[in-house]
This record gives C-alpha cells, sequence and structure tokens, in this order.
C-alpha cells in the first residue's frame, strides 16, 4: 500500500462522530433494536477441563453439549435465537484459572449461561463467581454435595448426583454381599472428601465401620504405597474413590498385586471412561453408574447413542449425557420462562421434570424444587472385562430410584435466598 | 508395623528406580549441553504410544525394544531442528522451547490417541505377584528395576569404556577444549541427546505397563526426577541414581504416616539437601 492509499483511507474525526451519533440514535428505535438483537446468538460458556487428569471426562461432557446444541439449533433455537457454545478450557485442578475463564465468558462473551464444571473444587468456585454475577449455571458432572447442599444458589443448578447419593446407591449390596470393614482410597479434594463422608454415613446406618483409609493426591501415579496399607488393614472391601486417570492407576495396581483375589474391589462413583483405559482383567468390582448407554427398551437412548457414535465414534458415556441434559436444561429453562433473565429460567425449573428425549432414564429425572438438584435413575452394578459389545463393560444389576435415596430437602443441607 | 516399613522401602526402591531412569536421561542432557529438558515427560508419553502402536504387531517384547530406539529417532530430530539453535544463549531460551515442547507433545498425543487412557497389554505370566506375603513384587516391577539395572549398567558401561562415553565425559567438563581437540561437538551433543531421550523412551515404555498411558503420563514423573537429580547432586551420574532411589523410598515412608504430605516430602528433602549440601550428596562436578 502506497502513502497515498494509506491516507486516503484516514477515517477523520468527523466521521468517527457520525457514526456514534448513528449508533446512538438506532439505541433510541426499540423496534428494530428488538429484531436485531433476535438475530444475536444466545450463548452458552463451558467451562469444563480439556486437559490434565480429567480431559477425558471433559471432551465427553463437550461432546453431549454439541450433541444437544445442534438439536437445539434444529428446533428453533433458544427464544428463536440460535444457540452458540463457547468453550473455555478450566484445566483440571485450577481453580484460579477456572474463576478466570468463568469471568471472561460471563464479563466480555456475555454469555447467557455458565456451565461446568468436572471437579467439584472447581465447580463450587464457578458457583461462587455465578453467583456473584446473576448468571444462570449448571454443573454437569461436579459431585460434591455442597453444590446443591450447604452452598446451594438459587441459580446454580447440577446434573450428576451428589456423593451422598452416589454412597446411598451402593452401600447396602456392598454390606450385604462382601461385608462391613472398608477400607477408602480417596482423592484430596472436596469431591473425594465428600463422598468418602458419604459412604461412612451410608455404611454406618447399615453396621458397616472404616477400618482405615487413605487421602491420595489428585494426579497420584503410584498407589503401591497405598494399597499396601490397605491390605494391612485387612477389609472386607476396598473401596476406590479416586476418578479418571487415578482410578485406571489405582485399579491396574491393585490387579497387579493380585489385591482382588483377597480383597472386594468396589468404588460408589464408577465411569466408562476409566473402564475402557484398563486392561480386561483390571476391569472388575462393584461400582454405581449415573448414566449407562445399554438401556434396552428405555426410549430414546438407542437414538442417543447412534448419534454420539456418529459424532464421536464411541458410545456416550455418563458424561456425555451430563453434557447433553445441561445444554438442553437451559434451553428448556428459557424457551420455558420465555425469558433468558436467569430469576425466571430458575423459578421455571422448580420442581420440572426432563422430557423423556433428554432424560434418558426409565424413571425419568426432575429437579428438585428447593435445591435445584436434578434426581433421575442410578444403575448399580460391576464391571465386567468384555461384554455383549466392545463398549459393554458394565452390567447393570439394579436401577435405583434417584428420589428413594436422596433423602429430604433438609438432609442436604440447602438454604435458598432468592433476589428479591 | 516393622513389615509394613520394609515393604515400603522395598516399594520405594522400585519406584526409586523408575524414577532413576527419568532422571538419568534428564542428567545426560542437562551436563553435556545445559538443556533443562522439560519435555522429558513428553518424550516419555511418545515412547509410551509407541509401544502401545507396536504391540499388535511385535508383541510387548518386540516393542520394548522398538520404541525406545523410534523415540530417540525424533529426539535427534528435534535436537537438530529446534534445540541445537539455542545453544550457547542462556539457558533461559532452551527451557522456553523445551517447556513449550512440552505442551506440544501432550496436545499432540491427545489428538492422535485422545484424551482417555488406553488399554495398554503386558504378558500375563509378568502380572502376578511373586508371593502372597510380598504381593507388591510383581513379576514386572521385578523385571522393570532388573531392565533399569541393565539399561544403567549399559550406560556406565558406554560412558566409561567407550570413544563416545569418554567424549561426552571429557565435554562435559570442558566442552570448548574437547572442540579444539577435534571432536565434532555438533555430533557429540546430538548423539548424547539421543542417548537422554532413549532412556526416556524406554521409562515410557516400562511407566505404560505399570500406570494408565495418558497424554499426561509424563507430567506426574518429571518433577521428582528433576528432584533427584539436584538431591543426588548436579552433574553425578551415580548421583542421579541414588537420588532417584532416595526419593522413591522418602515417599513411600511417608505414605504410612501422612498420606498427602507423600509427594511433598520430595521438596522438603529437596530443600534440606541444598540447604544442607547446596551441591547434592554426589554433586562433585565432573564426576560420572
Amino acid at each position: 500500500m502506497t502513502v497515498n492509499d494509506s491516507s486516503s483511507k484516514k477515517v477523520s474525526r468527523r466521521t468517527v462522530l457520525k457514526a456514534a451519533a448513528t449508533a446512538g440514535a438506532l439505541q433510541l428505535v426499540p423496534p428494530f433494536i428488538i429484531k436485531a438483537r433476535g438475530e444475536e446468538p444466545v450463548r452458552l460458556g463451558l467451562d469444563n477441563p480439556l486437559t490434565g487428569t480429567y480431559a477425558a471426562l471433559g471432551k465427553n461432557e463437550l461432546y453431549g453439549c454439541k450433541l444437544a446444541l445442534e438439536q437445539i439449533n434444529a428446533k428453533g433455537g433458544i427464544l428463536g435465537r440460535k444457540a452458540e457454545l463457547l468453550v473455555e478450557d478450566s484445566t483440571s485442578g485450577d481453580a484460579g484459572t477456572t474463576v478466570q475463564k468463568a469471568r471472561k465468558l460471563i464479563d466480555r462473551d456475555h454469555v447467557n449461561f455458565l456451565i461446568g464444571n468436572i471437579n467439584s473444587a472447581l465447580a463450587l468456585a464457578m458457583a461462587a463467581v455465578a453467583y456473584e454475577k446473576g448468571v444462570f449455571m449448571i454443573d454437569p458432572g461436579g459431585h460434591t454435595d455442597a453444590v446443591t447442599g450447604t452452598s446451594c444458589h438459587w441459580n446454580v443448578f447440577r446434573i450428576c448426583n451428589p456423593t451422598q447419593t452416589e454412597a446411598n446407591a451402593v452401600a447396602g449390596t456392598l454390606i450385604r454381599d462382601f461385608g462391613k470393614k472398608w477400607y477408602y482410597i480417596t482423592p484430596d479434594y472436596a469431591f473425594g472428601h465428600t463422598l468418602e463422608a458419604g459412604m461412612i454415613k451410608a455404611a454406618a446406618k447399615l453396621g458397616g465401620t472404616r477400618v482405615g483409609g487413605a487421602l491420595t493426591p489428585l494426579g497420584t501415579t503410584d498407589f503401591s504405597s497405598y494399597l499396601i496399607a490397605a491390605q494391612a488393614a485387612k477389609p472386607d472391601v476396598i473401596i476406590f474413590l479416586v476418578q479418571g486417570d487415578d482410578q485406571v492407576n489405582a485399579l491396574k495396581q491393585a490387579v497387579q498385586f493380585g489385591l482382588q483375589k483377597r480383597f472386594h474391589l468396589a468404588g460408589a462413583q464408577g465411569e466408562l471412561e476409566p473402564q475402557e483405559g484398563l486392561p480386561p482383567e483390571a476391569r472388575i468390582g462393584t461400582w454405581v453408574f449415573e448414566w449407562y448407554w445399554k438401556q434396552p427398551g428405555v426410549p430414546h437412548v438407542a437414538e442417543f447413542v447412534a448419534a454420539i457414535k456418529k459424532m464421536s465414534g464411541r458410545v456416550p458415556t455418563a458424561r456425555t449425557w451430563f453434557g447433553y441434559a445441561a445444554t438442553w436444561t437451559c434451553a428448556l429453562a428459557a424457551n420455558g420462562a420465555k425469558s433468558l433473565e436467569a430469576v425466571k429460567m430458575a423459578k421455571f425449573l422448580q420442581g420440572y421434570h426432563l422430557p423423556p428425549e433428554v432424560a434418558l432414564m426409565p424413571n425419568g429425572a426432575f429437579f428438585r424444587a428447593g435445591q435445584n438438584q436434578l434426581i433421575g435413575d442410578l444403575y448399580v452394578g460391576h464391571a465386567q472385562a468384555h461384554g455383549s459389545a466392545p463398549d459393554d463393560l458394565f452390567k447393570v444389576t439394579d436401577v435405583v430410584k434417584g428420589i428413594d435415596i436422596s433423602g429430604t430437602l433438609e438432609d442436604t443441607g440447602c438454604k435458598m435466598t432468592w433476589p428479591a | 508395623m516393622t513389615q509394613l516399613i520394609l515393604f515400603n522401602v522395598f516399594n520405594g526402591l522400585i519406584i526409586g528406580a523408575f524414577y532413576a531412569l527419568m532422571a538419568l536421561g534428564l542428567s545426560l542432557i542437562l551436563n553435556l549441553s545445559g538443556v533443562i529438558n522439560f519435555a522429558h515427560g513428553g518424550f516419555l508419553a511418545i515412547g509410551g504410544y509407541l509401544a502401545y502402536v507396536l504391540i499388535p504387531f511385535v508383541g510387548f517384547w518386540g516393542a520394548l525394544l522398538i520404541a525406545p530406539f523410534l523415540t530417540a529417532f525424533i529426539g535427534l530430530v528435534v535436537e537438530r531442528v529446534l534445540i541445537r539453535r539455542l545453544y550457547g544463549r542462556d539457558q533461559l531460551y532452551s527451557l522456553l522451547l523445551t517447556f513449550g515442547l512440552a505442551y506440544i507433545f501432550e496436545d499432540g498425543t491427545r489428538f492422535i490417541w485422545g484424551a482417555q487412557s488406553v488399554p495398554y497389554q503386558v504378558p500375563d505370566w509378568l502380572m502376578q505377584p511373586l508371593s502372597v506375603e510380598y504381593f507388591f513384587l510383581t513379576g514386572y516391577r521385578v523385571f522393570m528395576v532388573i531392565l533399569v539395572g541393565v539399561a544403567v549398567a549399559g550406560l556406565f558401561l558406554i560412558l566409561n569404556r567407550t570413544r563416545l562415553g569418554m567424549r561426552i565425559r571429557a565435554g562435559t567438563l570442558d566442552l570448548e577444549t574437547v572442540s579444539v581437540l577435534g571432536v565434532n561437538v555438533r555430533i557429540l551433543r546430538t548423539l548424547n541427546f539421543g542417548l537422554g531421550i532413549y532412556l526416556a523412551g524406554l521409562a515410557g515404555v516400562l511407566a505404560a505397563g505399570m500406570l494408565g498411558l495418558s497424554p499426561t503420563i509424563g507430567n506426574s514423573l518429571i518433577m521428582p526426577s528433576f528432584v533427584a537429580i539436584i538431591v543426588g547432586g548436579l552433574g553425578s551420574l551415580p548421583g542421579t541414581l541414588l537420588g532417584g532411589l532416595l526419593i522413591g523410598v522418602a515417599s513411600g515412608l511417608t505414605t504410612m504416616f501422612f498420606p498427602s504430605a507423600s509427594e511433598a516430602v520430595i521438596y522438603i528433602m529437596m530443600g534440606i539437601v541444598l540447604l544442607v549440601r547446596p551441591r547434592g550428596l554426589l554433586g562433585e562436578e565432573g564426576r560420572f
């Protein structure tokens, strides 16, 4: 470009003033503005792990979000506007980064919905930001009780189960079939602490006792010292509460040590992702799954499985469904409330039952009023080396109704204060 | 209790041997080229994934043989294309480069093989404990220690009995003089880098059999390896070996009494060594 070219394209002060005045005048013409804003997409901000120990889980939640978004837009979007997903990597354990990304999504990108986080501690940190900003938030997969318990907020909803519910689902089976003395291998952060407390509480009601336990830092690779301590405590059951890659490492090493021949191995929260990462001989033990892809006879599940397989090449996991249900919940809340105001959407969802094509469970799922917690079914069973299909690595033995094991609203400790 | 302590000491030695293998590769590169290779964990992951790809075709033993060499070859390419340009500059440059490479390797492996752990099969007979009482002594762990022993012995033989090894040792002491004496320092550095990365690749093949193979497999192993170098003494390969074993035992023992400090203890140990003996336990400059 020559100097003359450049000078000919100079923007004068007068032009800028004219442009500013025009933009200002446009704001005074409501019908046109409303129409123009109707073209703006509705933004959903996902702040979830894409790297670190929870990367695989995060990626599957993302697949669920993407499929839901496609379906939402195919059905006319949110309030007639196109829905758009903005994705940020929260990391797997850095609260500072997560909060910074959440603030960026809210303040700079002006998202209408905030979605996240797999790590419970990060979910709590995001919930605090969402509450401060009054933005509608949904936690797809952070399980610690406090999210919809003692730290609940009117604008924060959750898809996955609280840790206490998961513990209640499996405790009876373990005590009845395998014994009352349990040793815990627990991740040392909010999720692990509440899950272990939940297991201890659920076991105590049935006469179970804690004979020992170890808190393991997130990202632990070598579990041998913990396993040595576990066998020395001579429990009936070793309870693995670690998740993601940590669970793969722990189970792999436990099986190498032959511990499965001397103790029963189990966990309160099982997921398909770690099972897929394990060699066949280490796919063992009793677990609770919060959703499973193989549910013969349950309407719409087959279509959902096929759509996710087409998108990702693999069957959906509970994480995929968490992301799917979370994204759909945003659209259903806005369309149901006919508004994007967080208060109106949150009020609309009180006691709301998800439609069967989103719930994808035999007994349906609903948001408990006054807690904002989705209550659906839980699947108790055992891991299997090989099933009827390559990804069929879990045998469901019992479908438990969430409402039967969720306690009362008072039990949760949630005391919600709505804005005036 | 005594038995439990003994269990943890033995177990710590097994894990420590593994840290030492990682740390020896790091130390070789650091000593000769002055490169603090933060991408070492990434090379470890590549070694593991290459073995994962090779196992269906050549079996575990074939993969164990081939994958470390392929990893070393990738290391040679990285050294020639990228790292070589930074020799002679402030160490911060190579540190930043390898720091970036570590992220590229992690995301690259995630892009190719996915974020999820992949099932990595080692021969069934290796996956059994050798006795009910000493259940933590599995065939695989014993094999791993033997292999680490062979690798370390081989490395020390190369360094002490071959022309290449002698040049590497001499270069560590005074690279300029070695260069003046007619040794091609560029090739020497490249081969030394490849040797260090070979050890990372070997560590990756071994680690994948014990841990879950995921793109982040190297992340949690890289810091203990650096600590092993510092505790053992910069410039000393026997020191690095000792450092690896010591931190493995310290971490194992701490798990018994205060599990949540099992990671912190190695850094506390490093702090104490730096305060009491800043050059590390065997840190005599130039000693191998």
